[in-house]
């Protein structure tokens, strides 16, 4: 699994899918890959698990460990900075202030934050195997991020139709010009600038839906607890992604106690190794792999590398 | 009286006659569809206008803000509607066209 170019963690919110997700890209940095670890998650949690203040561009913070915390906000605004850079020469004087106006309009509108985030979500992807070798993804909790991942596909079908009719009207205009003549006005540009990007659009969502697609080149990787709730929500998650093609590689069971069981009282020993069943129950067919609760909390890239032990793929535990 | 005809004048009397021939042919076959295809054309545009920015109307539109590029082909279209539609302004909030 840690050979795949695009790693995605996720998880019901509180499992340690952050901290996992930060060992990991320690893991893959020190085993000397080029990496590059992204949060996707509004709560920022990954500076503070890598104990270094991050920005929405990357940062080295270790030899070959860039890292970086998408903000929705500073995307929304990079992104309606980049779509009125793209129609500043195409749009006619007179109407640019209009142009200007409904654009800053939509920027204020709830779903700017959502397309600004996917919109640099697919740039990043797509950086995997060129800047870097590996990009691992810290997202945000699970229902977003399923959106986030089904939306490839949604919004490829919805361009698909809106581009079918765009075709649709090009016919027409040129029988209507063929039976016209000078009637119909100045002759039209041969390419049709909507058509053009609308099917920029469709290109980039393609890519982005073959990408989260590819077993050769992504894994989706649940940090689960063993306790019910958790286990529930990874559970309908897992047959959600599966259910839309996306691969999921590995199911990481977060603060599993050893040792002999304590009593209930402290530790809860006997209702962790049922719901550890449970959880190998329900996701026989996905690889899965053990993580100690450590003695103490991970805080910083030290305690992270000592994470790394139990993450390294040394034969003995290696993640699947 | 038969007066010396230049080729330059059989040229042009000819290309007048073509001409004339054309018209009548257009009038006949073509101009009963001509406001036909017209106005498929136009239907199809205001089609369009709709599928692109259905959101202006309330009605939810996924892809809005993957194709804000379109606002400035479609700002003028919507212009185009209104003035067709027989509002000389834009109607009260939508585009601020005029």
């Amino acid at each position: 699994m840690l050979d795949r170019p695009v790693l995605f963690f996720g998880g019901k919110g509180g499992v340690g899918k952050t901290t996992l997700a930060s060992a990991t890209a320690v893991l893959l940095a020190e085993t000397g890959r080029r990496t590059l670890l992204v949060s996707t998650d509004p709560a920022h949690s990954t500076s503070d698990a890598l104990g270094v203040p991050l920005g929405p561009e990357p940062r080295e913070v270790l030899p070959s460990l860039w890292a970086a915390e998408i903000d929705p906000d500073v995307a929304a605004d990079a992104y309606i900075a980049e779509v009125k850079a793209r129609i500043a020469d195409a749009t006619p004087p007179r109407l640019a202030a209009e142009v200007e106006r409904q654009i800053d309009i939509a920027r204020v509108t709830p779903g700017a934050q959502e397309a600004a985030l996917f919109d640099r979500f697919t740039q990043l992807m797509a950086e995997a195997g060129r800047t870097y070798d590996r990009v691992v993804f810290d997202t945000a909790p699970l229902g977003h991020t399923l959106r986030l991942l089904a939306l490839p596909e949604h919004l490829q079908a919805w361009i698909g139709g809106l581009i079918g009719r765009r075709r649709k009207l090009g016919i027409l205009h040129r029988v209507w010009r063929n039976v016209a003549g000078a009637a119909a006005g100045e002759e039209r540009e041969v390419t049709d600038p909507v058509l053009e990007a609308l099917e920029e659009r469709k290109a980039r969502f393609t890519a982005a839906r073959a990408t989260v697609t590819d077993v050769a080149r992504t894994a989706f990787v649940f940090v689960v607890v063993p306790e019910w709730l958790p286990v529930a929500e990874t559970d309908r998650a897992v047959r959600t992604l599966q259910r839309y093609g996306i691969p999921v590689g590995a199911i990481l069971v977060n603060r599993v106690l050893s040792g002999e069981p304590a009593s209930e009282r402290i530790g809860g020993h006997g209702g962790q190794l049922e719901m550890r069943q449970e959880i190998a129950r329900r996701f026989a067919d996905v690889p899965r792999r053990d993580v100690p609760l450590l003695a103490r909390d991970v805080r910083g890239l030290d305690d992270l590398r000592r994470l790394v032990a139990h993450l390294a793929p040394d034969g003995r535990r290696g993640i699947p | 009286m038969n007066g010396h005809r230049s080729p330059q004048e059989f040229w042009r009397r000819l290309r007048r006659a073509l001409r004339a021939a054309r018209e009548v042919y257009e009038g006949v076959y073509i101009a009963p569809y001509r406001s036909q295809i017209h106005r498929q054309y136009l239907r199809e545009r205001d089609l369009f206008l709709l599928a692109g920015f259905s959101d202006l109307l309330g009605v939810p539109n996924p892809v809005m803000f993957y194709t804000l590029e379109l606002y400035p082909e479609l700002i003028e279209q919507f212009h185009a509607w209104h003035l067709r539609m027989g509002m000389p302004q834009a109607p009260e909030g939508g585009f601020r066209c005029c």
